[in-house]
């Protein structure tokens, strides 16, 4: 972590922030992976180009799409499908789809093409090799992707209503990276610059997907209306996003990748404290905080969802955004660490989606103190893996205390506290969660519950003497070994647990997604039940062609006049 | 067929669970079974030597009886939870030698070795009968074959490593080992019904609109 900077207000508590209903609650920002993605394109004036479109009337076909940086050439191989209705579904079980795709590390050759095309259309059945950073596919919005090719067919532009309502033309139902399916490791790229910022080459192979997306629906009403079709307009087009539907399946990530998450919230916890500590801001800055507010409104209002705890949330969210108007147009921003009053207002006056929200914005006058965070977001440090056997159990018991304290006197037999279980099904090797006491799960249960193992760990410790080396311990309890390892990373990695229990009757898994999907720089979190969520990515983002220095930031946040 | 490193640890773990380790022990044997890979050896195969032959079931009988002095059990020794005890006990290895009593899979102790010198930022060397092998903590020499099975083995901070293996990014696993490995994986996965079928991952709403 940098530590140039000079922070007089300390980060907060991971006790605070690393409740699952704040991480249920947390918005984009600076930092979140699109942007930090699309600002280093346009700053190293990457090129993209599009070699290959061949595609039929029918929608069949292939295209390349390239992104050129200083250094190296990244290529999305997309092949389109013809895809039967009945065989559409956004699940994780589906086996075909509208569209498949591959970033492909530098430019295909037509043999390379040749051969992905009969392993990348196929997705979980398909192998691909290192010469493949992601694997990925996409479903239609059948609404939308009709009207929209009806309308531009019939050289008609498409309802704006209708583009609100549902915001993206394709969802993606996986994304794939870091060795699936056979392709490249994170490890084989992560010193390259471009993609050492986490999920860099998930979220390219997403911003050149949306400009498929783009060119293929413009493709199929020109076949379909010929001469009479007219091209998207351009307002339009930069309104959609790609949508993506993400299940149970993300959710074990977090957990299971404790040093990593912990980078993610506390580059931003930093980034907080800084702005925090910042004793006057400049007109400027303060000028910018209000315009991101206004144009935060305006994303707001085009938030949707059926869901009766997002419909809650989002009246909530509402509501505190005309709370922090009116705190905004009250206050002059400029005097006396001004975002610590405003954080320390939020947090007496606001929900918690409207103090993170609050918390995500003040980061946006300051790109000097903020943006260079995002190199501290990768997790290099492999050695954290490794225990400290010397360590006196006292300590241990300390560690465990000081992320658990909460969840150790808990009665852990209790039904509603151990309700759930969190299980891989034979059918798809997909993680799922059930219900301990109504299905044979328990057997096939994943480590998911690190409050549960931790207060076990806990107990087992009380009874060895405090000054034994935690390496006897753990020869005669090997069942505790994954729990001490994670005590101890959570002396590098003081976010790296999440502060609830994660297998309660009550536990929603949306919110483990939402924290996740967050920092990719989601926006519009649509739950369709407490386990499913649809999300936007890169709506009001340049397409490629467009991209610059200018519009390469801010673009998440939609203008009056879009 | 090739596959990537991050393939190898998650199936490595998946199989070491359900081979019946408990999860910290199925983490290290994951670690280890992809850093064998690393060095260009058949870390899969080492591993499914190691699951077929069932130490998991009674562990305690496998792991050494104490700390002090030679390590040892009536049992032959698991690897991976001797493995793990000696990257545990690493700063033991700058006092004395470490003596194991016989080893099953002796292979599976490099990567614990060479954790343990990633500790000690130190080579540490690691001996039994017509076989040495020296690592740095990320690289790996080798002099002589390993068996099945040592009688004995020595594990000394000390050597030094000037002609590593290169290191691989890419595993090529014995097929019938990966199978093997596979196979293990596979009890871990709970039978499909109806009822998680519908709920396990949270649909029921239309997904095609």
């Amino acid at each position: 972590m940098e530590t140039t900077a000079q922070t007089t207000i300390s980060r907060r508590d991971p006790a605070q922030v690393m409740r699952l209903s704040r991480l249920g609650s947390l918005h984009q920002c600076r930092l979140s992976f699109m942007r930090v993605l699309t600002r280093r394109m346009a700053r190293e004036n990457w090129s993209f180009a599009r070699p290959k479109f061949d595609i039929d009337g029918n929608g069949v076909g292939v295209a390349v799409y390239t992104a050129a940086g200083p250094a190296r050439t990244y290529s999305l191989i997309a092949f389109a499908h013809d895809l039967p209705p009945e065989m559409r579904s956004d699940r994780v079980i589906a086996t075909a789809w509208d569209a498949t795709f591959t970033l492909f590390d530098g430019v295909p050759t037509d043999a390379d093409i040749e051969r992905l095309s009969k392993n990348v259309p196929y997705q979980e059945a398909g192998r691909v090799n290192e010469k493949s950073l992601s694997v990925s596919r996409a479903n239609r919005s059948v609404r939308l992707w009709a009207h929209f090719a009806d309308a531009l067919s019939q050289g008609q532009q498409p309802d704006p209503a209708q583009v609100d309502a549902v915001g993206y033309l394709m969802r993606t139902t996986a994304v794939y990276g870091s060795g699936k399916l056979g392709a490249a490791d994170r490890e084989a790229i992560a010193d390259r610059p471009e993609l050492n910022a986490p999920f860099q080459a998930e979220m390219l192979s997403v911003y050149l997907t949306r400009a498929f997306v783009r060119d293929l629906v413009e493709h199929m009403a020109r076949a379909k209306g010929g001469e009479n079709a007219v091209p998207l307009a351009p307002e339009t087009a930069r309104r959609l996003g790609i949508g993506n539907s993400t299940g149970l399946g993300m959710a074990p990530y977090i957990v299971n990748h404790p040093v990593l998450f912990n980078n993610w919230i506390a580059a931003r916890e930093e980034a907080i404290a800084r702005v925090r500590s910042v004793e006057t801001a400049s007109a400027e800055e303060a000028a910018c905080f209000r315009r991101m507010l206004r144009r935060s409104e305006l994303s707001a209002a085009r938030w949707h969802s059926e869901h009766p705890a997002q419909i809650e949330k989002l009246a909530s969210l509402h509501k505190d955004l005309e709370a922090l108007a009116a705190w905004a147009a009250a206050d002059d921003l400029l005097n006396d660490h001004p975002w610590d009053r405003l954080i320390r207002w939020s947090e007496t006056a606001l929900g918690l989606e409207g103090q993170e929200l609050a918390a995500s914005l003040i980061l946006e006058p300051y790109a000097d103190l903020v943006d260079g965070l995002s190199d501290c977001m990768a997790d290099a440090n492999k050695d954290a893996f490794i225990i400290d056997g010397a360590m006196p159990v006292s300590q241990v018991r300390q560690l465990i205390e000081a992320s658990f304290a909460w969840a150790l006197d808990l009665d852990w037999a209790a039904r509603e506290n151990c309700a759930r279980a969190w299980y891989v099904s034979e059918e798809k090797l997909e993680p799922r969660m059930g219900e301990r006491f109504d299905e044979p799960i328990a057997a096939y249960e994943q480590p998911l519950a690190p409050a549960r193992d931790a207060a076990a760990a806990h107990a087992a410790l009380a009874d060895w003497d405090g000054d034994e080396p935690v390496a006897a311990f753990l020869l005669r309890h090997p069942e505790h070994r994954h729990t001490v390892r994670r005590a101890q990373m959570s002396q590098v990695a003081p976010y790296g647990e999440i502060r609830s229990n994660t297998i309660s009757d009550r536990v929603l898994p949306v919110d483990m997604l939402r924290a996740k999907l967050s920092f990719f720089g989601a926006t519009h979190f649509d739950p369709r039940s407490d386990r499913w969520v649809r999300i936007c990515m890169y709506a009001g983002a340049p397409y490629p062609e467009d991209l610059t220095a200018a519009n390469a930031d801010l673009w998440v946040y939609p203008e009056a006049d879009q | 067929m090739s596959y990537a490193l991050n393939e190898v640890e998650a199936t490595a773990k998946r199989a070491a669970r359900g081979a019946g380790y408990d999860w910290g022990l199925s983490e290290e044997a994951a670690k280890a079974t992809r850093w064998l890979c690393a060095q260009g050896l058949d870390g899969a195969a080492v591993l499914a030597g190691l699951l077929e032959a069932g130490y998991a079931a009674e562990l305690s009988a496998h792991v050494p009886q104490s700390l002090d002095g030679s390590w040892s059990a009536q049992a032959p020794l698991c690897p991976l939870a001797t493995g793990a005890a000696i990257s545990d006990c690493a700063a033991g290895l700058q006092d004395a030698p470490l003596s194991l009593g016989q080893v099953s899979q002796p292979a599976m102790i490099l990567p614990f070795a060479a954790m343990a010198a990633r500790q000690l930022d130190a080579c540490v060397t690691v001996e039994c009968e017509g076989f040495q092998a020296v690592t740095d903590g990320a690289a790996l020499h080798c002099v002589g074959d390993l068996p099945d099975a040592a009688a004995r083995l020595t594990i000394r901070a000390a050597g030094s490593l000037s002609n590593p293996y290169p290191t691989h990014t890419r595993a090529e696993p014995e097929e019938a080992a990966w199978a093997v490995l596979n196979r293990f994986a596979h009890k871990t996965y709970a039978p499909a019904t109806e009822e998680s079928r519908l709920l396990g991952a949270g649909a029921g709403l239309s997904d095609n609109d």
